[in-house]
């Protein structure tokens, strides 16, 4: 089976976080800790990356699934999440686990099962009682027995009456919550009296081992087992053990993810092959180099050119000529717009160059794949830079994948390094090239090869295969700016554009896009 | 010519005036204010007008605009009829003459000819000039009233309306999808048996994609025709999550596997 790696998880990630806390701005990050956070402010959920989860890869997939589920409803149903850190927050944000966990099944029934199968998990990854010691033990065990309704491990009896005198207390404000609608600032207000109940230091610290989640060797017999407790325990849906431990319901959305993540490793394995490497970027963030007004601007502005033919009935069409209709407006081009049928490969270079307008190169070139990928325009994207004397080659998009958040990082994670070889690159990437056969091919540059007659030769072999090659000069002034128009005119390409300023190249970029 | 449109031959259902739009309609009509009705597509722009004409008594020619509706369609054509050439007129010049109620639906999908056509006959003289024909001046018959509906822009094969146009119609009414009490409401108006429960779900379903949609994250957003449907697919006794896959679900797979998966795992969730 395909390691399931975590770029093929952040897509659909993504959209489920977002649909799930009907919030568009959500994001979603994996951390190699093995930590969850839910950060309201900026709506940003960051998980333990899939391997830190027990069970085989699907189990680690339900599991991983739930928990982004949980995530979301935080980012729904919460005021407020605190630390968990001390007592107090960890008390709440147990609670508050249960309160989230309430509304959010009134809207996503379909979860249950995979509550349950979670739940599972959960009470394996806690620690056993007798190996957490002092105060902690009676705030672990009360988070058992107010989540699962049972301890692990052994403690005084006196002990176990407090923790079943605040599983009750809090059940009772808990229900008076959810009845009225209150929510995290008023639980807050309740916190205090459990913390007497339970008689403890509200600051008292929470080690790591009853924070995190501990990776206690389980087998499935043992997490059906507890399935079956749980189930017993819990309300939930049926009572189909077997069937929530096979988890059948999302065994086909694993499936396909699964299909996408072997298909974007052969498209690894062979860019490798040829000499291309994709980065990668399970760390990276790249909300630094999206900048939203330019996007927004850019689509508000080619908006107008987002028009498809549309199918309608002939209602009207007594005397219509289909045919007689396309030819007059041939290949749907509007206003000598690339068509969508259009195949474009865009070459980004990341010479050292670059390096001083790197923020501004990365969000121009950034907002330019997100307005390509907006008008429909089938593209894919390069990069290249010299590290150690050795140039390589970036895929950034596959021009039959969709332009996403994977995209972006892998964007925004290649440094800006080295000369601009463009005749080597150019060979290096030729098999692709001459195996994707786009209809442009667009470079963007500094327009100062180090090998101007190398490169005007490939470029020459790839106009005779029926590549339209296009050029766009990024000069540091005005004039500059035109001695680089006539160097990139000299080798040769075909449509060239040449600015002074980054920005400048999204505005003008459907020109030398254009077919014609 | 027939300018009917099959799909919306209207049921005979009692339309929900929710948000007060038939009220708004017959105050401009009073006012003789032609009227534009701006919202997503199948949110009950036509029906609303199909069963506003029989208020007022009303006779109603409609035309549904695409790319391909001609100016020729409005304006009319010479035929032979008989052996003899005679000018037919289009469904614009004869609305004019007769003083009927004008419906032009997505009016934002016609080329540019014919709006040019369109705007000519709006201006404040209603009156247009045959130039297919004779020449003659057609001058609009008093009691002509047009209507007018578009869809936002981010729908498919749809322009900017040029200004000028957008001003023959000063009244505009905005129909939106409706909140979701309301839209359950429309649907039961269509089942036989009580599904409410199921039924909130759909449009619960409905709303997540439409919101998904209006942020370019899915290609396609369901109208309350899905929800109808899904109401309907109820009604004939299917699953909820089956109903769900085969009205909302399935259609995304012509926009990819990854397009429609997505969808899936938002319906397994929820159902
Ligand atoms: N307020 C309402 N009361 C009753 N039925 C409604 C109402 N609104 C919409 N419908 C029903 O919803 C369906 C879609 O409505 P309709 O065809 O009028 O939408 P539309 O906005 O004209 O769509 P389009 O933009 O695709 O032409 C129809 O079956 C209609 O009867
Ligand atoms: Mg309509």
């Amino acid at each position: 089976m395909a390691y399931l790696k975590n770029e093929a998880l952040i897509d659909i990630a993504t959209f489920l976080a977002k649909r799930w806390s009907e919030n568009i701005n959500t994001s979603v990050e994996f951390s190699d800790k093995n930590i969850v956070i839910t950060k309201i402010n900026t709506n940003k959920i960051i998980l333990p990356t899939i391997t830190k989860y027990a069970g085989n890869d699907f189990q680690k997939y339900r599991q991983f699934r739930t928990m982004l589920w949980y995530c979301a409803m935080r980012l729904r149903f919460c005021e407020k999440i605190l630390s968990d850190d001390h007592a107090f927050g960890f008390i709440l944000n147990t609670i508050e686990t249960r309160r989230i966990e309430i509304l959010g099944r009134r809207i996503w029934n379909g979860m249950d099962d995979e509550l349950v199968f979670n739940y599972a998990y959960i009470w394996n990854y806690r620690p056993i009682l007798n190996n957490v010691y002092n105060k902690v033990r009676i705030v672990e065990a009360f988070h058992q027995y107010f989540i699962i309704g049972d301890v692990k491990g052994e403690m005084s009896s006196s002990h176990f009456q407090k923790i079943i005198d605040a599983t009750k207390y809090s059940n009772k404000i808990l229900e008076e919550a959810i009845n009225n609608n209150y929510g995290t600032k008023w639980l807050e207000k309740k916190i205090p009296d459990i913390i007497k109940i339970l008689d403890i230091d509200s600051l008292l610290t929470i080690p790591i081992q009853v924070k995190n989640r501990n990776n206690n060797l389980i087998t499935d017999n043992h997490i059906l087992q507890t399935i079956i407790k749980i189930s017993n325990k819990k309300q939930y849906s049926e009572n189909y053990n077997e069937k929530i431990f096979k988890g059948r319901r999302i065994s086909e959305e694993y499936k396909n993810i699964i299909e996408e993540n072997i298909k974007n490793e052969n498209k690894k394995i062979y860019a490798n092959e040829i000499g291309i490497k994709i980065p990668s970027v399970d760390d990276e963030d790249e909300t630094s180099i999206r900048d939203v007004d330019l996007i927004n601007r850019l689509k508000i502005k080619f908006k107008k050119l987002k028009i498809n033919l549309k199918e309608e009935f002939a209602n009207v069409g007594d005397e219509f000529d289909f045919d007689s209709y396309l030819d007059k407006h041939k290949p749907f081009f509007l206003d000598n717009i690339t068509s969508i049928k259009t195949k474009i490969m865009i070459l980004l270079d990341h010479s050292s160059s670059i390096a001083k307008n790197r923020l501004e190169y990365k969000k121009a070139t950034l907002a330019l794949c997100e307005v390509l990928s907006y008008l429909r325009i089938r593209f894919s994207i390069y990069a290249f830079n010299t590290t150690n004397k050795e140039i390589t080659c970036w895929l950034i998009k596959s021009d039959d994948s969709k332009w996403d958040d994977v995209s972006a990082r892998r964007l925004s994670k290649i440094e800006a390094n080295g000369g601009t070889p463009l005749a080597e690159v150019y060979t290096k990437m030729k098999s692709m090239l001459y195996l994707k056969k786009p209809d442009i091919f667009l470079t963007l540059t500094d327009g100062e090869p180090t090998d101007p007659d190398a490169v005007r030769n490939a470029i020459r072999s790839f106009k005779l295969s029926n590549i339209r090659m296009a050029a766009i000069g990024l000069g540091y002034n005005t004039l500059h700016v035109i001695t680089i128009a006539n160097n990139l005119k000299m080798l040769g390409y075909e449509k060239i554009l040449a600015v002074s300023k980054v920005n400048d190249i999204t505005d003008k970029i459907l020109n030398i896009l254009d077919k014609k | 010519m027939s300018a009917i449109n099959n799909s919306e031959l209207v049921e005979h259902v009692e339309y929900i005036d929710w948000n007060n739009s038939m009220t708004l309609l017959k105050k401009a009509y009073d006012a003789k204010l032609f009227v534009l009705i701006i919202g997503p597509k199948g949110t009950g722009k036509t029906t609303l007008v199909r069963k506003f004409a029989p208020i007022i008594h009303r006779k109603l020619d409609s035309i549904n605009f695409s790319l391909r509706t001609r100016e020729s369609h409005l304006i009319g054509s010479k035929t032979l009829i008989d052996g003899s050439v005679s000018f037919i007129d289009g469904i614009l010049v004869r609305s004019m003459k007769n003083g009927s109620m004008l419906y032009l639906d997505e009016i934002n999908s016609a080329e540019a000819d014919v709006l040019l056509r369109l705007d000519e006959a709006l201006d404040d003289r209603r009156q247009i000039v045959l130039k297919e024909s004779t020449g003659e001046t057609i001058k609009s018959h008093d009691n002509w009233f047009v209507m007018a509906t578009i869809n936002p822009l981010t729908h498919i094969g749809t322009k900017e309306l040029p200004p000028q146009l957008i001003s023959r119609f000063p009244v505009r009414i905005k129909l939106d999808y409706p909140p979701e009490d309301i839209e359950l409401k429309i649907i039961q108006k269509y089942l036989t048996e009580n599904h409410d429960e199921d039924v909130k779900q759909g449009i619960k379903l409905a709303n997540t994609l439409r919101q998904a949609a209006s942020v370019e994250e899915l290609y396609y957003a369901p109208s309350l025709r899905e929800t109808i449907a899904y109401g309907k697919m109820l009604d004939s006794g299917i699953d909820k999550k089956e109903a769900a896959y085969l009205i909302f679900g399935n259609v995304y797979t012509q926009w990819g596997n990854i397009e429609y998966q997505k969808v899936n795992d938002i319906i397994t969730s929820m159902f």
